[in-house]
C-alpha cells in the first residue's frame, strides 16, 4: 500500500503527535508498506529518510498554546505537489484543524483521506471561527481517528459525527528487552521504587508519594526511592522529614534507554499521578517492562490496568491508603511477580502491531468505500466534475 | 448613460457570484454523495463477509450441532437479506451478532483455540467483526454530513440534491462477540 502521512507539527522539537507519526510510519515501512511523511522541519534538522520537509515551521500561538507550525501560499503548492507525486493510496493527515500542513493537504487532496485527532483541549470560539472555512474540506475525511475517548468527544461535539477510538501504540518488546541495572535492583531489605515524571507538577503526584513515605519507610526502613524526570529537588522537596530526602535518590531526567532499564529493574513502579491524563502510556511502557505497577485509580489508568488485574491500584490523592498497598506489594514477592506477569501479557494489547493493524483496517475499510463509489449520473453532475469520468 | 452601465455591471457581478456559490455547493453535495454511494457499498461487503466467516464457523464441525445450526439460520437470514438498507436488514444484521455472542462462550473460544483450523476461523471472524464496525461508522459519519449540508436552506430552495433520496443511518448492534477479544 502507498500511504501519505502528514504530520503538522515541527520534527525540530518533540512532541507526542510527532513520536505517533514517526512509530507508526517506521512499523508500516516494517511491514513492507511505502511510506511518505511530510512535516515542517527545518533544513539543519536530521530527518528520516522517509520524511520530506514542508519547509521551515513559525512559532504561532492557537489554540491556547504555541506552536510551530507552516502554512502560505508556498507551502501550499508544496504540499500539492507531493500529493501529486505521492500517488498514495490513501492520506492520513494527524490534528486537521490544525493550521498547518495537514489542513493544505485536506484542501488539496482528492483520494481516499483518514484523520487522526489527538488533542482533547480545543477550544470552542477557535473552532467556531475556523468552521466555516474549513467545514467543507473536512467532509471530504472518510475515516475518522480518535486517539483517546476524551479525544473522540472532542470529534463529536466539535466537528460533528463520530471517530473511532484507536489508542496509541508501544513498542512493548523495546521495553520487554531492556538491560537491568545493577543499581537499580532491589534486595529484600532495601527494595527499589521508581517514580517518572516532572517533579514540579503537582498533577503528577509526586507530592502524595512524599506523604505516605514516612509511613512506608516505618515498615520497610532499607526502601529506596528512585526519582526520575526534570526538576529542582532542592525545591520539590522543602518541608519534607529528613527519612524521606535520604530514602529519595533524585535522576534527573533520563534518556529513553534509561527510563526503559529503571522500569525493568525497580520492584514496583508508583504512578500517584492525580488527574489529567487522557490515556496512560507510561504504565503500558512499565507494564511492557515488567515492572510491577502501582497507580491511582483514575479512569484512564482503570482501563489501562484492566480495572486492577494487571496492576495494583489505590485510591486517588490518599496517601494512607497508597502506604498501605505498597507495604503489602514489598512484603509479597509472589503478588509483585503475578502483577508483573500479568502485566506484561496485557501490554501486548497495545503494542504497536495491535494498534497497527487497527489503522491498516480503517485503510483498507476507506480504499474500499472509495473503489465502490459510484457516481450519481446526469448532465448536470457530470458538468460538476468538469466533464470527467 | 454611463451609470445604467454600472447598474447593469453591479446586477451581472451579483448574479456571477450567486452562481459560482451555487455551483460550488452543488458540487460539494455531489463529492458528499459519491462518498456516501461509497461507504454503504463498503458496508454491504463487510457484511457480507461477515455472514460467510460466521456460515466457515457453523460449517467447521467445531461447534456442537445445536449451536452450529442457530449459528447458520442467523448468517443466512443475513446473507438472503434484502439488498437495500432498512429495518428487516437491520433485524437480520442484530440477529448475526446475537447468534454470535451465544455461539461464542468462553469455554467454546477456548476449544476453538486450540485446533489450528479454529484458531484461523476466529482470526477472520474476529477481522471481519472489526470491519463491520468500522464500516459502519464510516458510514453513519458520511450520512450526518449530507444530512446536514442537505438541511441549507441554499440546496432546498434551489432543488440542488436532485432526487436523490435523504440518506438515513444504519442502526443495528455490530459489537464484537464479547468473549472473541484479543487473548
Amino acid at each position: 500500500m502507498r500511504i501519505g502521512i502528514v504530520c503538522p507539527y515541527s520534527f525540530d522539537v518533540p512532541g507526542g503527535v510527532q513520536f505517533h507519526v514517526r512509530d507508526l510510519a517506521e512499523h508500516l515501512i516494517g511491514q513492507g508498506h511505502e511510506v511518505s511523511v511530510l512535516a515542517p522541519a527545518d533544513s539543519e534538522t536530521e530527518l528520516p529518510d522517509y520524511v520530506t520537509s514542508a519547509g521551515r515551521a513559525t512559532a504561532v500561538r492557537y489554540n491556547g498554546s504555541v506552536a510551530r507550525l507552516n502554512f502560505g501560499p508556498v507551502t501550499a503548492s508544496k504540499v500539492g505537489r507531493w500529493i501529486d507525486q505521492g500517488e498514495f493510496d490513501v492520506l492520513h493527515l494527524h490534528e486537521p484543524v490544525t493550521p498547518s500542513v495537514s489542513v493544505l493537504a485536506l484542501m488539496a487532496a482528492d483520494g481516499p483521506i483518514v484523520a487522526t485527532f489527538h488533542t482533547s483541549m480545543l477550544r470552542s470560539r477557535t473552532m467556531q471561527t475556523a468552521y466555516p472555512i474549513i467545514r467543507p474540506s473536512l467532509e471530504k475525511i472518510a475515516g475518522r481517528i480518535a486517539v483517546s475517548e476524551d479525544a473522540r468527544r472532542t470529534v463529536t461535539t466539535h466537528v460533528g459525527g463520530d471517530a473511532v477510538v484507536i489508542p496509541n501504540g508501544v513498542y512493548v518488546d523495546r521495553f520487554a528487552s531492556a538491560p537491568r541495572r545493577s543499581e537499580w535492583i532491589g534486595t529484600p531489605a532495601a527494595p527499589t521504587i521508581a517514580f517518572l515524571g516532572r517533579m514540579g507538577e503537582p498533577r503528577k503526584g509526586l507530592p502524595v508519594l512524599a506523604a505516605a513515605l514516612p509511613e512506608v519507610l516505618r515498615a520497610v526502613p532499607g526502601l529506596r526511592v528512585l526519582v526520575a524526570g526534570p526538576g529542582d529537588p532542592e525545591e520539590v522537596t522543602e518541608g519534607w522529614p529528613p527519612d524521606v530526602v535520604a530514602a529519595c535518590d533524585f535522576l534527573g531526567a533520563v534518556s529513553d534507554d534509561d527510563k526503559a532499564s529503571l522500569l525493568a529493574s525497580v520492584d514496583v513502579y508508583v504512578a500517584p499521578n492525580t488527574g489529567g491524563e487522557s490515556f496512560g502510556i507510561i504504565l503500558i511502557e512499565a507494564m511492557s517492562a515488567g515492572a510491577c505497577v502501582l497507580a491511582s485509580d483514575l479512569a484512564a489508568f482503570s482501563r489501562v490496568l484492566d480495572g486492577g488485574t494487571a496492576g495494583a491500584m489505590f485510591a486517588n490523592e490518599q496517601p494512607d491508603d497508597l502506604a498501605r498497598t505498597l507495604v503489602d506489594l514489598l512484603r509479597s514477592p509472589e503478588r509483585r511477580a503475578t502483577l508483573a506477569e500479568a502485566g506484561q501479557q496485557r501490554a501486548r494489547i497495545f503494542d504497536w502491531s495491535v494498534v497497527a493493524d487497527k489503522i491498516l483496517a480503517v485503510y483498507e475499510t476507506v480504499i474500499e468505500g472509495r473503489a465502490a463509489a459510484t457516481h450519481p449520473q446526469g448532465r448536470w453532475n457530470r458538468f460538476l466534475r468538469g466533464g470527467a469520468r | 448613460m454611463s451609470e445604467v452601465l454600472s447598474w447593469v455591471f453591479a446586477v451581472l457581478f451579483v448574479l456571477v457570484v450567486i452562481a459560482w456559490y451555487l455551483t460550488y455547493t452543488a458540487a460539494r453535495l455531489d463529492r458528499l454523495h459519491v462518498r456516501l454511494s461509497g461507504t454503504l457499498a463498503a458496508l454491504d461487503a463487510r457484511l457480507v463477509r461477515r455472514a460467510e466467516a460466521a456460515v466457515e464457523l457453523a460449517n467447521s464441525g467445531l461447534l456442537d450441532g445445536a449451536t452450529s445450526l442457530i449459528l447458520a439460520n442467523a448468517a443466512a437470514g443475513s446473507l438472503e437479506a434484502p439488498a437495500e438498507h432498512g429495518n428487516a436488514r437491520e433485524l437480520a444484521e442484530n440477529d448475526l451478532t446475537e447468534a454470535l455472542d451465544l455461539a461464542l462462550t468462553p469455554e467454546a473460544v477456548a476449544d476453538l483455540r486450540s485446533t489450528a483450523l479454529g484458531t484461523d476461523v476466529l482470526a477472520r471472524l474476529s477481522s471481519a467483526c472489526t470491519r463491520v464496525q468500522l464500516a459502519r461508522r464510516f458510514h453513519n459519519d458520511a450520512v450526518t454530513d449530507v444530512r446536514r449540508v442537505r438541511r441549507k436552506w441554499t440546496i432546498r430552495a434551489f432543488h440542488l440534491a436532485g432526487y436523490t433520496p435523504l440518506p438515513h443511518t444504519v442502526e443495528f448492534n455490530d459489537e464484537a462477540p464479547e468473549h472473541l477479544a484479543v487473548a
